[in-house]
């Protein structure tokens, strides 16, 4: 107990206050204006836009009304939502799964090869997400390697249809997003003070209980971090759920998408964003009380 | 029309973005689909005259429309399909054309010269068409395969490839039911629903950049895709067919017209005229083996490649070809019938 009370001190400790002059204020400039320009005013388009109409040709038409909302709130598109969050879910829950006892590694080796292990997590970013989501349909069809090495290997008979099913989207978004879980862990365990995990061992822990008690609660800054950098972009990706679910199960991103091109409906797909962006920030909400609470 | 690796394309657009930003007033400014004007025929283009083109790219005629209307670019030459044309003019968005700036019109096939949606080529000029159609491995796929009907089956349940694209799987199933495919009316679009919903129990892949793929990946055996696609997997190994669905097939024409914004009408049209050239058009046609409308680029074809089924198909009567026509706010119908028929499966 001694040990989680140390803990919970260390996470206080932090919180000193002071006065901002002018000067911290005109260093922010740039990122307030950069916010302004690039997040605020466009969420203000975004919500106008929502709140209108359209004509034949997809001309935004600013003529207030509440049809797109009224529309939105269709089965049809909640149980897209629904399978977008399931989805989402699902590729958080592994990347936490595979990405902890990786970070965990990475964070508690030795400090050389540390700076190599974490370039190696970092490499597949010096390419883009297509080109590797396409480097995965070339392994996962029914031509292709991995099919090639099960049949070689005489552990299956026939290839196996692993390409445009739900089982690729998720390995896609997996694939894709185990980064944003690692990189933040690995942060929380490096500054893991190793002689508070010396001296629960001391006090007679078992590993298990140590790391229950001790390392998790330590990390779990991390692990938010890292739910948060992966369960919000996954529910809003379209282009990695289109090419390895083949189209057939649409996603809400890709669903907006198609709003504001192929279906001509800007309103619309403005409501849709508008309402994912307030499930976004319903979950920001809840996950910073959550903190708080745990905190007290 | 859409061609491959449209997202790959995407993800350097940010790179187009800055390349445009140097644009000045002896440049062409071409907006047009995303790999669909081979760069050899833009480096030939500034090398004979001059003249930089600085290419912008879209993956649908709403994305173009869409960035038009915002007043986002002062584009020169854009590259919409019929029925885009269509409203387009309706719209009063196009500009007429020179004709005595376009001497090479006299190179495009008569039938082009008439086309419903902009007779005399007043408005546009014809760049690629193509069709529609169903291509099948005949290793998988015994046949024979006439029509949508010997697509749909149960034995091909789960290894079918379609063009993800809502008014295309539309006007398949009002062929079929034997509706007109430009009548897209509720009533018209209810009277489908149960045909449709069948179909696309069966459907494996949605895909229109690169339809291609998943059949010469094996992971489907039969699809209902662009012509030039199909074209290309019959040049790969003609163990690939290629059919016109029997119920009525869908002809696109995407064509150069120059918008009502356009600062540099003289160098459009220039160069409307330029690809125009058979030998020019032949270099767009080795790398999109679509139906060429240009009667003297057909004649430097190789025979190869005007036996190739997919470009050619023999016995092709194109007054039978179905022309689409724009549908303006049904367009959204047609779109939320099908993502509703995507979600129930």
């Amino acid at each position: 107990m001694a040990v989680t009370a140390a803990a919970a001190a260390l996470g206080s400790g932090s919180s000193h206050q002071r006065r901002a002059g002018l000067g911290p204020w005109f260093c922010l400039t740039p990122m307030l204006g950069w916010l302004l320009l690039f997040v605020i005013v466009p969420t203000l388009m975004l919500v106008v836009v929502s709140f209108s109409e359209r004509d034949a040709l997809g001309r935004v038409i600013y003529n207030f009304n509440v049809e797109n909302y009224i529309r939105a709130f269709d089965w049809m598109w909640l149980k897209i939502l629904g399978i977008s969050v399931w989805y989402a879910f699902l590729t958080t829950v592994i990347c936490l799964i595979l990405g902890y006892p990786v970070a965990y590694f990475i964070g508690r080796s030795d400090e050389r090869l540390r700076g190599l292990l974490i370039m190696l997590v970092m490499i597949p970013f010096w390419t883009s997400f297509l080109i590797r989501t396409y480097a995965w349909i070339s392994i996962l069809s029914q031509e292709g390697l991995l099919n090639a090495a099960l049949m070689g290997a005489g552990l299956v008979s026939a290839p196996i249809g692993f390409m445009y099913t739900p089982f690729a989207v998720v390995l896609g978004l997996v694939y894709n997003f185990l980064p944003f879980m690692i990189l933040p862990i690995y942060t929380s365990v490096e500054k893991l003070d190793g002689s508070l995990i010396e001296a629960a061992y001391d006090l007679g822990a078992r590993p298990a209980r140590v790391f229950a008690q001790v390392v998790l609660p330590l990390t779990q800054p991390g692990i938010a971090a890292g739910i948060l950098l992966v369960f919000v972009p996954a529910i809003a990706m379209f282009a990695i759920t289109t090419l390895m679910g083949g189209g057939t199960n649409p996603t809400i991103g890709e669903v907006i998408q198609n709003q504001f091109t192929k279906a001509r409906n800007q309103p619309f797909g403005a409501a849709l964003g508008v309402l994912l962006l307030i499930l976004f920030l319903a979950s920001l909400w809840l996950s910073s009380r959550f903190r708080r609470e745990q905190e007290a | 029309m859409k061609k491959h690796t449209t997202l790959l394309s995407a993800a350097i657009a940010g790179a187009m973005l800055l390349a445009g930003c140097g644009k000045k007033d002896d440049t062409l400014n071409l907006f047009a689909w995303t790999e669909y004007v081979p760069q050899a025929v833009i480096d030939k283009f500034t090398e004979e005259t001059g003249i930089k083109v600085a290419l912008e790219t879209y993956s649908s005629n709403e994305e173009m429309l869409a960035k038009l209307l915002a007043g986002g670019g002062d584009y020169d030459l854009i590259q919409p399909s019929e029925y885009t044309v269509e409203a387009m003019i309706k719209e009063d968005l196009l500009t007429p054309l020179d004709h005595a700036k376009i001497p090479n019109l006299k190179n495009l096939a008569p039938e082009f010269r008439a086309m419903p949606f902009d007779p005399g080529n007043k408005y546009s000029v014809p760049w690629l068409s193509g069709f529609v159609g169903i291509t099948y491995n005949a290793e998988t796929v015994p046949g024979p395969v006439v029509g949508y009907g010997d697509v749909f089956t149960p034995q091909h349940a789960g290894r079918i490839v379609t063009l993800d694209d809502s008014r295309e799987l539309v006007s398949w199933a009002m062929a079929a039911s034997g509706l007109p495919a430009n009548e897209v009316t509720d009533d018209n679009l209810e009277k489908i629903k149960p045909l449709l919903k069948d179909w696309m129990s069966k459907i494996k892949v949605y895909d229109s950049d690169s339809p291609k793929t998943s059949l010469s990946n094996g992971d489907v055996d039969i699809g209902v895709i662009w012509s030039g696609e199909g074209a290309i997997l019959f040049n790969q190994n003609p163990k690939f067919q290629w059919v016109l669905p029997a119920e009525g097939f869908h002809m696109f024409i995407d064509s150069l017209a120059i918008p009502k914004t356009a600062r540099n009408k003289d160098i459009a049209e220039q160069f409307i005229n330029f690809i125009l050239r058979p030998e020019i058009s032949k270099m767009i046609l080795d790398e999109f083996p679509y139906y060429s409308p240009n009667a003297e680029a057909r004649k430097l074809l190789s025979e190869a490649e005007r036996n190739n089924p997919a470009s050619y198909p023999p016995g092709l009567d194109i007054t039978k070809a179905l022309l689409f026509k724009d549908v303006g706010e049904q367009g959204s119908k047609v779109d939320e019938l099908i993502t509703s028929l995507k979600v129930q499966q």
